[in-house]
């Protein structure tokens, strides 16, 4: 996993803020992270701790008055048999033509939520004919001819009739996949999904997945999965990088975030999972609120609900420490220099 | 107009424990349009035939595949959508009853207050020209039933309760995450102290902690006011953490509805077991150990489904039988309702334990 010749895209202190009226809103605030060809790297955290926007930002769609402020995203691209090419995506324009042809190209998404990319003008059909016309020499017949292929793919009953069906007539479940359909189109090398499996049933998503996996062997196609459901989580991810408030808090492989997690955050998260097999006992939740994204704690970001904080996680910013190799944490329980000044301070 | 089929088994027993809603026989068939001269060329049986009912103070669990049909039955319990045949039964808090399915939309004003749902898509269902205070005190201010003084404590209360930022009431929309337009939702539902929730997928989008905070919240005001809800989910973790009961869909019609317990450790559909089986464990270490079902052969159709059993292309276990004949749903004792051939001959497994 480590070998650089299949890294994919990397993300280097990414920070995207929100410029409100009501003042900032640091939204990604330096995060770190790559992904490798042929991987699953699964990013899981809090409502509204920054992993649509990262996401978004690899597509380099961030809305007014978000921006991208720091930090970079590169993306190594196949330019031949040997050659590969770095992209600064970072540095591209929103509405350029370098990002246009990557976007559904060599990176396609799919979106949290359905209704906002599925136009509800026009049809499944003609959405899906037109990414792969934009992106393809295919004319007209053949591409209805690999739409109709892409929607049975996804597991659509009657792609014949459902092809000329407008979104709003689908299940949620229909649209999601029509999504899937449309995103994987063009054999991307890089698939984000943003919570793809959320509006469907545990066979269907079993059955999403198994597709996802199986493009992925065959494609060696690399994956962001973004999803909040932990049992997908263990299932599917080789690595598993954990957000809180706009940091990666604890990044590693599926089995060390599961059976050794050593961040205060990741093992609260992990301890409010209800179990399939009990009933009704009161669930575990992490106390206080997620913070107001304008009075960001001072410190730690997490230390006003973290059960073991310590007096300085209001006073230090935590550094990311690499506990191995591949097991980072951003944490100051970690961090004996951090903790060192105050003990002396207090004796 | 209303046959009675088999399934008014289930009503019988309802009625001794005087349930606060009973559907019985629902149908919801959305035509099929075609051309320009609106031809109608066949129908959608979204929902086909359901009957349940619903205990004061009980949450039912509803799943199934996606696609068949648990929003609309949820659609046609408010009233957002008018059934095309079936009733509605629901009993008002001076204990008689009205049939929602019949009353017009004037008469349906009056219920709006006390039977609510959360709806299943945060972002289409929230106006975005309105700001979350506007939209959570919607329904207060059609109504009426406050002044603006308490109109202002109580959406900030709810939205406090539901891990909103109060401060963030003349915000917009589009300016919140999925997980917190979610809970714009269930604040706005939960607002009027209804009798009845609907909850379409109102926990789905959200992390494990906030959903946790959620999750609680709902049970303590089930405790507290005698909330009722009907809880459609994909999530079998959580629909088995929340229901007495559960009712499982395929293509339009009840194939099992039993105690939450019995569903989950001893189903007796085949489809149900393969529900169970693909259940995501969250433990990595058992990721290659399991044996999950695979559902081969193709989604059914609603508006051409199968003949005889709707599962048999899809059913392991399916014999000549299933394909010609269609399975009533019986009740094999303790109220475990099944609707198979062969549901107690098969020795099915439940859920995996982890
Ligand atoms: N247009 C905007 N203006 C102000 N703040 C915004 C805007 N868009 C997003 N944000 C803020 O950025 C933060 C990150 O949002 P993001 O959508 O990435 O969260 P998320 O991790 O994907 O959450 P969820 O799991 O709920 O989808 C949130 O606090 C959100 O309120
Ligand atoms: N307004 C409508 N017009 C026509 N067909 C519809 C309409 N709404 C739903 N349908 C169809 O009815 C069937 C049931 O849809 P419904 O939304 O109730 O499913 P669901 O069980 O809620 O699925 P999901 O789990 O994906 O949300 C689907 O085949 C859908 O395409
Ligand atoms: S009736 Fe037949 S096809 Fe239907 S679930 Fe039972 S065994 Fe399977
Ligand atoms: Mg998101
Ligand atoms: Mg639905």
């Amino acid at each position: 996993m480590a070998d650089n010749n299949n890294l994919l895209v990397q993300v280097e202190d990414l920070k995207i803020h929100f410029f409100t009226n009501e003042g900032i809103v640091r939204a990604v605030d330096g995060v770190t992270f790559d992904i490798h060809s042929g991987e699953t790297l699964c990013m899981v955290g809090e409502s509204g701790c920054g992993k649509s926007v990262t996401a978004r930002a690899l597509l380099q769609i961030v809305h007014r008055p978000g921006k991208i402020v720091d930090g970079s995203i590169v993306l190594y691209r196949q330019k031949s048999h040997d050659q590969i090419e770095k992209v600064r995506i970072s540095d591209l324009e929103p509405k350029g033509r370098e990002i246009r042809s990557i976007r559904g190209k060599d990176i396609s998404m799919i979106f949290q939520e359905p209704m906002t990319s599925l136009s509800p003008m026009y049809t499944v059909g003609n959405q899906i004919m037109e990414t792969i016309m934009l992106h393809t020499k295919a004319d007209k017949n053949q591409a209805r001819a690999r739409t109709l292929e892409l929607l049975e793919f996804v597991g659509i009953p009657r792609p014949n009739r459902i092809i000329d069906e407008y979104p709003f007539r689908l299940s949620g479940g229909m649209r999601q996949r029509a999504m899937i359909a449309m995103a994987l189109s063009c054999n991307p090398r890089l698939l984000i999904a943003d919570e793809p499996t959320t509006a469907l049933d545990v066979t269907t998503q079993a059955q999403i997945i198994d597709l996802i996996q199986g493009l992925q062997k065959d494609y060696d196609m690399g994956v962001l999965f973004i999803t909040h459901d932990l049992g997908v989580v263990a299932e599917i991810a080789d690595r598993v990088a954990v957000m809180y408030l706009g940091n990666v808090v604890e990044y590693s492989d599926v089995y060390t975030i599961f059976n050794d997690p050593q961040h205060p955050y990741t093992q609260s998260l992990l301890r409010s999972i209800p179990k399939v097999t009990a009933t009704r006992e009161k669930l575990e939740v992490i106390r206080g609120m997620v913070p107001s994204p304008f009075r960001r704690p001072s410190g730690c970001p997490f230390h006003p609900r973290c059960p073991k904080a310590m007096p300085v996680c209001s006073e230090i910013e935590p550094k990311t420490i690499s506990l191995t190799e591949n097991h980072q944490v951003h944490c100051l329980l970690f961090d004996e220099d951090a903790k060192k000044p105050v003990r002396e301070m207090a004796s | 107009m209303t046959e009675q089929t088999p399934q008014s088994q289930l009503n019988s027993i309802a009625t001794n424990g005087k349930p606060l809603l009973e559907v019985r026989n629902l149908k919801m068939y959305f035509p099929i349009v075609k051309g320009i001269f609106g031809k109608i060329t066949g129908y959608v049986k979204a929902a086909d035939d359901v009957s349940f009912y619903i205990q004061s103070g009980e949450t039912l669990g509803l799943v199934g595949e996606s696609g068949c049909g648990k929003t609309t039955v949820g659609r046609c319990i408010v009233r957002a959508y008018k059934p095309t045949d079936g009733s509605i039964v629901y009993q008002r808090a001076d204990e008689t009853t009205v049939d929602l399915a019949k009353v017009d939309s004037k008469e349906l004003q009056t219920y709006r207050k006390d039977i609510r749902m959360i709806f299943q898509d945060p972002y289409s269902s929230l106006n975005p020209r309105m700001n979350v205070f506007e939209i959570i005190s919607e329904v207060l201010r059609v109504n009426e039933l406050c002044s603006p003084k308490e109109m202002e404590y109580m959406v900030a209360h709810i939205m406090e309760q539901c891990g909103l930022r109060p401060e963030y009431m003349r915000r917009y929309p589009h300016a919140f995450s999925g997980g917190e337009r979610q809970r714009i939702g269930i604040a706005r539902a939960l607002v009027t102290s209804p009798r009845l929730v609907v909850c379409d997928e109102a926990v789905s989008g959200l992390d494990v902690s906030v959903r946790a905070q959620i999750l609680n919240l709902m049970e303590d005001l089930r405790r507290e006011m005698n909330l009722t809800y009907l809880f459609i989910s994909h999530d079998l973790s959580v629909i088995r953490h929340i229901c007495d009961r559960v009712a499982v869909m395929y293509v339009g019609k009840l194939v099992e509805l039993a105690d939450a317990n019995a569903l989950y450790t001893n189903p007796l559909h085949p489809y149900t077991e393969s529900l169970m089986s693909a259940v995501p464990i969250p433990n990595p270490n058992l990721r290659d150990r399991k044996n999950r079902i695979r559902l081969e052969g193709e989604v059914a159709d609603p508006s051409n489904p199968p003949s005889g059993c709707y599962f048999h292309p899809r059913c392991r276990y399916a014999k000549e039988r299933c394909s010609t004949e269609t399975p009533v749903l019986r009740d094999l004792g303790d109220h475990h309702f099944v609707a198979c051939h062969f549901a107690d001959e098969l020795e099915l497994t439940g859920v995996r334990m982890a």
